[in-house]
């Protein structure tokens, strides 16, 4: 800067014309610089010359001397006070245009000497007569508060921003409202905030009448911001819940896609005051349109739907129990699109319409994306242990894939049959042999493990399962790790049926796998087993041979304390990605956020509350996502938390038993690949890393874990409480 | 907090342009495009990247945030969101901006936006503000603020006259009243026409899914009313259908009274000023069941979204071989009176594919003239008049085009490829996109449109038009 520019070049004669005696010239001037200052160059240095023609009636020319001004404020910060003056000149024109710029200008210039010229004409423009200046006025406050909340309640700023919820104009109300939010939230974010704190902006039913009215006339972005507010309000009695569900359905009919989710999550959270089942029903029904008109969107929009309503169908599987066919796959959508759009028909699917979804499901088995098509079978699977009946159509279907000979395609096929195969026991052994035919093709750990562990189960009822399985004994320590563990537990039960033909393949690899194996887990199984065949064969039957539960697909991806807590976040980062929103935003929120819950107090926001601390805590400690917080999230228990938790509120039991009263069932159908449709399987192994991979595998080992024979040498059994914590990390993936 | 600002990144991911953000730090902005160009470098196809893009903090930002990206011809526009904001709101707002620069710029593209640098900050300020909070977007009350870029101007900027008072409040027509100060968001006052128009465009796109039998598995019809009001004063508008049964799932301008539409099924409203979407609808093909005036027993609407006749057939043989396949497709149009426009019909040969040869050529049936049912005369002349294809090879897609299938007729497509050393996987399916003028699939029709107009009267011209297209994706 003090080194005076050159007599030549771009900026000098930039500079000339600035000062040109010519008005147009100096305008052309201006826009030339704020180009130059998009792309890149620094103008900084004409910065008194630009100064020069900030006093203008040229309402345009104004604008662009602002813009620089914004730009190189946070740079120049000193010479940006030559310009107060006009600033506070320009908050008393008689044009509200230049009243209101002026006013917005001072706001974003974040100049701390700035801000103290601002509260005169701030005051003034929040009294304005021209609605425009009061509501970017109202705005005006929010940044000040961000910047010198002293200022704002010193000036009394709040108190005139409460008295403008009822003003005339909605877009003022709707200005105002957002205002106050923005104020509430930066207030409740601070570690020391009473709950009388005059920031906070507590929704009080005679604002919620103010807001019911401006609602219908405002702006699609005001009706989000007072959508946002009344999804807050905590209603008095039933009455009033109806009231507000009432008011806020024909926002359903709004263009605006965001004005519909914003109001099916007013709905979402008013509902639960609502008593009356014939007005649920209705709302329930009136759900759907909307969000399917959401559909016909381009596809980024869809995916946002999508995800919604995967959320919405969780805790109403009614909304849209006719419309699966909305949900088909074109084969050009994006691949996020199909996977979600997967998810939901897999959600609807019932015996009416079951052979739709199958022939749509084989269709995309046969696309050119392989991702797609694994998940497509991956599909195919999961309705097959949804729906009884179908079953034996989806095996039907999953035989034709296999004929296919793709590779991938056959793999996964693998991969589902097996699931099927623990959920309908001794049904479908005659197609083994189809399965077995592929051996040679398979070479993803997975696929490979799987049928290895159909082999074994079903090892009397093959004859050549001592051969099959010696194919996998002779290239044992070339095997990954879930492979070696099933190989070794199939081995083990080929035994226990046949011991007299297999005495010599399981002496054979108890010797490789304790003397060769170089993973822990892997030689841990062989010593157990070793010593249970060699001193009690009959504790050794009771435990590989165990009978399992079969397993089922949950109802829900997300525990249910945490689905209600995301169905209030509807519309929302948070129901985007089915996380609570303190383990990706931000950190402080938390702390003020639950700490109101637990005084709001009634037992279920509580148990909501530590169930979310939990899963948020979980993630903190796995790191798994890469949503890294910043490490600091104070008073909140970390890591081992989850046990405690578990042995205190009924809620969190539920998020970690999901839907069934059997924690091992739930582990079972968690850790199978069937009941999780988002993770990838090799995700899953990351997480399991220490524990064993074992437990993503329904191999014998872990069938022990229900058999009271090996509570103690339990090394393929971790103790349950342990498992229980990779767990809640894998909750919180879903 | 809400959405951040907006970048603008061209062919290259090079920003362009960008609001000003609010954040401390200058290397938020960065992040984010940073993070966008990351994600679209890793994945194969530039569609298949997540539409919502997670950005880690680094250590100078505080907290993390999300990028809401969406790409609009070789452009491609980021709405950062930090907070828990909903996507939609960002997507939406991303919509509507871009809206706005088309209305102002005509095309947006690298080059229109560097040459209006000036515009489009003006339009950042005012559309959204540094706060995160969506402001004026109604295209109305905007250009009252941010003066279109005309020929008007330049000449009046050259003149040099101070013609801001002016501007600023309508085209001098209401220049006592000042800015935002009419009743009504949507619409300014004091406007003036010589020539007092109201035109409808509806237009319908059909969606649907057919199987390898010809039954279609799905479709969707999603129509929306387009209007251009061009009307002195503040006209009051009330327009019915003859048929408002077909209409479902509607969704309505800001501008229309609710309470009657749900009431009578009358769209009572008071129009902006110029182009605007009037509604969005499903069409129900199955009207008995749909609930009249009051909302009914949704569930049979819902299933009565029964399937609709898809304009033409198509017969697909394909022969797969070892390292390649040959195939023969036919296209007959099944309708009697309207001819189908601009038809592409893609097929992906999937990976590998290439050495395509192709024969277009047009079959027999429909003959080169026009039956009556006031279609217009087609040049059918020629075997194969101006149907083509083309190969996109980097993508594997083989495209076919006709220009115009007139009722009746057909089209045909032979040729092979092959896929080198590997098997071929071509995907199984079709698709293909159509137009059809003067004509919607749910016959909607305006019964009666009124204007009335307390202070002035007039009698507008009107206009009803109505436009089809379709997108079917064909398996085989």
């Amino acid at each position: 800067m003090s080194i005076k520019a050159p007599r030549k070049g771009e900026n000098y004669e930039l500079s000339v014309d600035l000062n040109s005696e010519y008005r147009e010239k100096r305008k052309d001037a201006i826009k030339r610089v704020i180009a130059s200052m998009t792309v890149g160059k620094d103008v900084s240095g004409l910065f008194p010359d630009v100064l020069k023609n900030m006093q203008t009636d040229d309402l345009e020319q104004k604008k662009l001397v602002y813009l620089y001004l914004m730009n190189y404020a946070k740079t120049q910060p000193e010479l940006v006070i030559l310009a107060v003056n006009t600033f506070v000149k320009d908050s008393d024109d008689p044009n509200p245009l230049v009243r209101a710029l002026a006013i917005r200008t001072m706001g974003v210039l974040r100049a701390e000497k700035i801000i103290d010229y601002l509260c005169d004409p701030l005051q003034k423009c929040l009294r304005d007569e021209n609605p425009y200046v009061r509501k970017t006025a109202a705005l005006c406050v929010a940044k000040l508060y961000d910047l010198k909340p002293e200022l704002v309640i010193d000036n009394g700023f709040l108190e005139q921003l409460h008295e403008m919820i009822a003003d005339s104009n909605p877009m003022v109300v709707a200005n105002t409202v957002a205002a106050l939010t923005d104020i509430h939230i930066a207030a409740s974010s601070q570690p020391s905030i009473s709950p009388n704190d005059p920031a906070l902006f507590p929704i009080s039913s005679s604002i919620l009448t103010k807001l019911l009215i401006a609602l219908n006339e405002c702006s699609e972005w005001g009706r989000v911001a007072i959508l946002n507010a009344l999804a807050r309000y905590v209603a008095k009695d039933d009455k009033e819940s109806e009231h507000i569900c009432e008011r806020v359905v024909p926002q359903f009919q709004h263009v605006n896609g965001s004005v519909v989710l914003a109001a099916v999550k007013v709905i979402m959270i008013h509902m639960r005051g609502v008593r009356r089942e014939d007005l649920i029903k209705q709302l329930v029904r009136k759900m759907a349109p909307p969000l399917v008109t959401l559909l016909s969107s381009p596809p980024e929009v869809q995916w946002v739907a999508l995800r919604n309503i995967n959320l919405l169908l969780q805790k109403r599987p009614d909304i849209l129990s006719n419309e699966m066919r909305v949900f088909f796959c074109k084969y050009n959508d994006p691949l996020y699109v199909k996977v979600e759009k997967l998810d939901i028909m897999v959600r609807l699917a019932g015996e009416n319409n079951v052979d739709a979804l199958l022939s749509e499901l084989k269709e995309y088995a046969s696309e050119v994306d392989v991702d797609f098509v694994r998940k497509s079978i991956k599909a195919i699977g999961q309705t097959a242990i949804k729906i009884d009946a179908a079953a034996e159509r989806c095996v039907h279907v999953l035989l034709d894939l296999i004929d296919t000979r793709v590779s991938y395609v056959v793999q996964e096929a693998v991969v589902v049959m097996k699931d099927i195969f623990r959920k309908y026991p001794s049904t479908y052994e005659g197609i083994i042999p189809t399965l077995c035919a592929n051996l040679d093709e398979l070479d993803e750990p997975e696929a490979k493990a799987s049928l290895i562990w159909i082999i074994g189960e079903y090892a009397n009822k093959i004859d050549n399962a001592d051969e099959l399985l010696g194919i996998f004994v002779d290239t044992f320590t070339e095997e990954s790790y879930p492979v070696q563990l099933q190989t070794l537990t199939a081995v083990v039960k080929l035994f226990l049926k046949k011991p007299d033909s297999s005495q010599g393949i399981v002496q054979r690899i108890l010797n490789t796998a304790t003397k060769d194996c170089d993973s822990p887990d892997v030689r841990d199984r062989a010593y157990i087993y070793w010593r249970l065949l060699s001193t009690d064969p009959g504790a050794a039957k009771a435990v590989v041979l165990a009978q399992r539960p079969p397993i089922s697909i949950p109802r829900t991806t997300v525990a249910p304390a945490l689905l209600e807590e995301l169905l209030g976040e509807v519309s929302s980062l948070a129901s985007v990605y089915h996380k609570p929103e303190e383990t990706f935003v931000g950190k402080g929120r938390v702390g003020a956020e639950s700490l109101q819950r637990k005084t709001d107090a009634p037992d279920d926001r509580f148990s909501t509350s530590k169930a979310l601390q939990t899963v948020a805590a979980g993630q903190q400690a796995e790191n798994l996502l890469d949503f890294d917080d910043a490490p600091a999230v104070e008073g909140r228990p970390s890591g081992l938390a989850a046990t405690e938790v578990l042995s205190h509120t009924p809620a969190a039991a539920n998020l970690l038993a999901g839907t069934s009263s059997n924690p091992l069932d739930d582990l079972v159908s968690i850790f199978g690949a069937p009941a999780t449709p988002a993770p990838p399987s090799a995700n899953s192994h990351d997480i399991f890393g220490g524990l064993g991979v074992n437990s993503t595998f329904p191999s014998g080992g872990t069938g022990s874990l229900g058999s009271p024979a090996v509570q103690s040498p339990s090394v393929a059994a971790p103790p349950l409480q342990k498992n229980q914590q990779p767990e809640d990390d894998l909750l919180g993936l879903f | 907090m809400a959405l951040d600002g907006i970048i603008i990144l061209d062919h290259y991911g090079r920003p362009i342009i960008q609001s000003g953000f609010r954040s401390s730090t200058t290397a938020y902005s960065l992040l984010h495009i940073d993070a966008v160009n990351n994600a679209l470098q890793k994945a194969e196809r530039s569609a298949d990247v997540d539409s919502v893009i997670y950005v880690p903090p680094s250590n100078t930002a505080n907290g993390s945030s999300a990028c809401c990206h969406v790409e609009v011809g070789d452009l491609r526009f980021l709405c950062p969101v930090s907070g828990d904001v909903d996507p939609l709101l960002a997507f939406a707002f991303l919509q509507t901006f871009i809206d706005i620069l088309r209305e102002y710029l005509g095309t947006v593209s690298a080059a229109t936006l560097r040459d209006n640098f000036d515009i489009v900050y003006q339009l950042f300020e005012e559309t959204l503000d540094s706060g995160g909070h969506p402001l004026t977007t109604y295209s109305n009350a905007l250009r009252d603020i941010v003066i279109p870029p005309s020929l008007l101007n330049k000449l009046l900027s050259v003149t040099g006259t101070n013609f801001n008072s002016t501007i600023n409040s309508g085209f001098g027509a209401g220049a006592a009243v000042g800015p935002f100060s009419s009743p009504l968001p949507w619409r300014k006052t004091g406007v003036r026409y010589n020539n007092n128009e109201i035109y409808f465009d509806i237009i319908e796109q059909l969606k649907a899914i057919v199987n390898k039998n010809g039954t279609v598995v799905s479709s969707h019809v999603h129509g929306k009313i387009e209007a251009n009001a061009k009307l002195s004063g503040t006209p009051d508008c009330s327009l019915n259908f003859t048929n408002p049964q077909v209409l479902d799932d509607c969704a309505l301008h800001p501008c229309v009274r609710l309470h009657r539409w749900n009431r009578d099924k009358m769209l009572s409203f008071v129009p902006p000023d110029g182009r605007f979407t009037l509604m969005d609808y499903t069409f129900s093909s199955n009207p008995l069941t749909s609930p009249t005036p009051t909302q009914q027993s949704l569930p049979s609407v819902m299933s009565s979204r029964s399937n609709l006749a898809i304009p033409f057939m198509i017969k697909a043989i394909v022969k797969l071989e070892d390292s390649g396949g040959s195939f023969d497709v036919t296209l007959t149009s099944r309708y009697s009176t309207h001819a189908l426009e601009n038809i592409v019909a893609d097929i992906n040969l999937g990976a590998g594919a290439g050495g395509i040869r192709c024969n277009v050529s047009r079959g027999s049936g429909g003959g080169g003239f026009i039956n009556a049912g006031g279609s217009r005369n087609l040049d059918t002349s020629g075997a194969s008049s101006g149907a083509s294809w083309s190969f996109d090879a980097q993508r594997t897609v083989l495209r076919w085009e006709i220009p115009i299938v007139s009722p009746s007729s057909s089209w045909s497509l032979h040729g092979s490829f092959s896929t080198g050393t590997r098997a071929p996987r071509p995907s199984h399916a079709i698709r293909v996109r159509f137009d059809i003028s003067s004509h919607t699939y749910s016959a909607l029709k305006v019964g009666q449109l009124k204007v009335t107009n307390a202070k002035e009267n007039y009698k507008p011209y009107k206009g009803v038009r109505g436009r089809s297209s379709g997108e079917v994706e064909w398996r085989w």
